[in-house]
């Protein structure tokens, strides 16, 4: 039979108790704000009567749990790469798209005020202002031709300095991680696991962001991670470096991990993103500009050089290329007027024979505008400049499409995750009041106890 | 158990519903307050890329309409050139029928000659007109004079090109617009019409009435074929008043499918904004209200 200082034992253990319960309640409300707390619960279970004549032990604190769903931060970690890939896209993407300009302000115009020269020329084949405007028109498609693919290589050559940065942000994570699988049985010692779960979760989800990982969660603090591949970024205690070496002929970074070069197998998170944006997107827009822009350039060039100039003399190139071309890869960072026509208004030829009054080279220049010319006869020169507009706003728009779509089921699993680890501010409330009522009524047993004592100790004075 | 309604994940619905809603409302303020449906290409980039499509027919409605209408002024001034020569042409043959026979004084065929001899030199300017340094009768040598006077007084062979110049109107249509002389003066004929009054100033000074009207004769075909060149450019200009009008229609066919693919809809949008609007302050309201209480209020 338990006697009345064992009952006072209990209940100063039950008084610890509670108070332990307002202690993970109040850790719980201060946490409220932290970015990947798991709210924590308290376990009690009552403590067995010793012998058949006692109602029992009290209570007593078992442990403290975080409260997590394994299954739905794994399904966070495969969701995230795909979206921050998206965003990656659609952000780059959005840069393109002002680069490439809307349509009636760009490209389109200066190709039309181009072959509107060659036309304003065939009407009067011996003006000087209408030689004046071709040379002036013809400097100015090749200007935009220029800064058109200008401006896609510096989005290129942004992309890359990006993916230089996102691999450094990388490292420095999987480094934190290896770091905290090293004081993982340390911190299983003193109770502070979940507080260091709490927080390697929180590093890979942010990793996660960068770049598609697989993490395999040994539940006891130590959290490896690999590569899509299999190419470890952390393993226990040993983090594992990626790297950068710059490649020709651009320079750009490729990524390596232990000397091996693993950026084609990089397709997922902020990181995916870009290398997509830098490797598939932009050098696509590219060689489809350089395309045109060799084509106008050929185009005009076989007509121009079959014709006769003011002066009676055979035609020369009307476009030439600044650097010497390989196909037609860089033809529209190199377009630039003929500096021989450009110097001499007289050397454009807008003749077919050696008639200065003749128009038939300059009506066939401008009528080139309507031509079906590329894609083996089936596009004018507007209609292929459209194909890339649209390319470009297919790709951006899909990209954003995709982002908000996945952006969403994130929402969803950081929801349903809240439900499970999320602190609940009118949950911790009731909790309070709980453990505080529960705490006064042990403290009023308490004092029901010593007056017992009391008056058993008046009674034997 | 029921759904937990976690602080963090209340929070979170908010910021997410409020974000929606004022991206909607400024979404709808931008298409109002531009007009423009479009302002991305990722907008609605098949839209975007028709509207490419329309702005080059316009860009190319606009200059066959300035082609047009050059043509047109120069076709006038040629059409006036012509009938001066037509009126020309039959002053001459009044003037050398009127030194036919034996009826006509010695003193009365030198004043035809001479009046031969000026409407000669008439149609020589008429023939050598040019127009903003270029000459309408040389064909594709505009920059060379036709016909110059040469020693004695004669005309020298015709110097222009028997190419005309040409220019497009519109998808496969094309006006002349400079003209081979020679085939006016000359055609089929031994000589030009200089040469043949140069004969006929002889003629009506011998008083040789058989030269007379073998030089009529040959001035009439000039003649015919003056007309049928006037001809040719009056319907040209009729053809061209035609090309005008077709052209604004298409111009403005292009114009209105251009404003369908990019301008906004204002009715729809002023609508819509109204209504992102309403939905912007519901969910400001909603977040508002949901965080004003807490069971920490009631403890």
């Amino acid at each position: 039979m338990s006697d009345l200082l064992t009952s006072l034992n209990s209940t100063a253990r039950s008084l610890d108790a509670q108070r332990f319960g307002m202690d993970v309640t109040g850790q719980n409300i201060a946490n409220v704000n932290t970015p990947g707390y798991s709210r924590r619960t308290i376990d009690l279970v009552s403590v067995a009567p010793y012998d058949p004549t006692s109602a029992g032990g009290g209570v007593e604190v078992v442990g403290v749990r975080a409260l997590r769903d394994r299954l739905l931060d794994r399904r966070l970690q495969q969701e995230l790469p795909a979206e921050r890939r998206e965003a990656a896209v659609a952000d780059a993407l959005r840069m393109v798209e002002a680069a490439i300009g809307r349509p009636g302000e760009s490209l389109d115009v200066k190709l039309n005020a181009f072959f509107d020269s060659f036309a304003k020329l065939a009407d009067n084949p011996t003006s000087s202002v209408a030689r004046q405007e071709v040379l002036l028109q013809g400097g100015a498609l090749a200007t935009s031709f220029q800064d058109m693919a200008s401006r896609l290589r510096s989005a290129q050559s942004d992309a890359d300095q990006e993916i230089r940065g996102v691999v450094d942000q990388v490292n420095t994570l999987t480094s934190r991680i290896a770091a905290l699988n090293a004081t993982a049985s340390r911190a299983a010692a003193t109770g502070a696991l979940p507080a260091l779960q709490d927080e390697q979760l929180t590093l890979a989800r942010q990793l996660s962001e960068l770049v598609d990982v697989s993490v395999i969660d040994h539940g006891n603090g130590v959290l490896d991670i690999t590569l899509g591949n299999g190419k470890p970024l952390v393993v226990a205690e040993h983090q594992y470096d990626l790297g950068t070496s710059s490649t020709p002929p651009l320079g750009y970074a490729a990524i390596t991990s232990g000397g091996t070069d693993v950026t084609s197998q990089i397709t997922g998170g902020r990181l995916g993103g870009l290398l997509q944006v830098r490797d598939v997107n932009v050098p696509a827009y590219l060689d489809q500009l350089d395309s045109l822009a060799y084509n106008v350039a050929t185009e005009v060039n076989s007509l121009h050089t079959a014709g006769y100039d003011q002066t009676g003399t055979a035609g020369g190139a009307f476009f030439t290329f600044s650097t010497s071309l390989v196909g037609s890869a860089g033809a529209a960072q190199a377009l630039t007027v003929n500096p021989a026509v450009a110097a001499d208004a007289r050397k454009i030829a807008a003749a077919s024979i050696t008639d200065a009054g003749d128009n038939q080279t300059a009506r066939g220049i401008a009528a080139l505008r309507e031509a079906r010319v590329l894609n083996s006869g089936t596009a004018t020169f507007t209609d292929v400049w459209g194909q890339l507009v649209y390319t470009v706003g297919r790709d951006s728009k899909d990209a954003a499409d995709d982002q908000l779509t996945r952006e969403e089921i994130v929402r969803q699993i950081d929801q349903l995750r809240d439900q499970v680890s999320g602190v609940s501010l009118d949950e911790e409330a009731a909790n309070l009041l709980k453990f505080q009522r529960a705490y006064e009524a042990n403290a009023r047993f308490f004092r029901a106890c010593e007056d017992t004592i009391d008056a058993l100790l008046q009674n034997l004075s | 158990m029921g759904l937990r309604v976690t602080f963090n994940g209340q929070f979170r619905d908010a910021t997410t519903n409020i974000e929606r809603a004022s991206e909607r409302l400024l979404e709808f303020q931008r298409q109002v307050s531009s007009g423009r449906r479009l302002d991305r290409v990722s907008d609605d980039p098949s839209s975007a890329s028709s509207a490419l499509g329309e702005r080059t027919k316009i860009a190319q409605v606009d200059q066959f309409t300035r082609s047009t209408e050059s043509a047109y002024s120069r076709l006038s001034v040629v059409d006036t050139v012509l009938s001066d020569i037509v009126s020309k042409l039959t002053a001459a043959q009044v003037a050398a029928t009127s030194a036919l026979g034996t009826t006509p004084t010695a003193a009365q065929r030198t004043a035809a000659a001479q009046q031969l001899d000026g409407l000669k030199a008439a149609l020589l300017d008429d023939f050598n007109t040019s127009l903003q340094g270029n000459y309408l009768f040389a064909g594709t040598k505009s920059t060379t004079k036709p016909y110059v006077v040469g020693g004695g007084g004669t005309v020298a062979a015709y110097a222009g090109s028997s190419t005309e110049v040409q220019v497009d109107v519109d998808q496969d249509r094309i006006v002349t617009v400079a003209f081979d002389g020679s085939a006016i003066t000359q055609g089929t004929d031994a000589t030009d019409v200089f040469a043949t009054i140069d004969a006929l100033i002889t003629a009506v000074n011998a008083g040789d009435s058989d030269a007379i009207n073998t030089g009529i004769a040959t001035l009439g075909n000039v003649f015919g074929r003056v007309t049928a060149a006037q001809s040719r450019v009056g319907s040209a200009m009729q053809t061209l008043d035609a090309e005008k009008l077709r052209l604004s229609a298409t111009k403005l066919a292009s114009s209105e499918r251009l404003s369908k693919l990019e301008d906004a809809n204002m009715a729809e949008a002023i609508t819509g904004m109204q209504q992102a609007d309403t939905a912007y302050k519901a969910a400001l309201g909603a977040a508002a209200t949901a965080s004003k209480v807490s069971l920490m209020d009631y403890l």
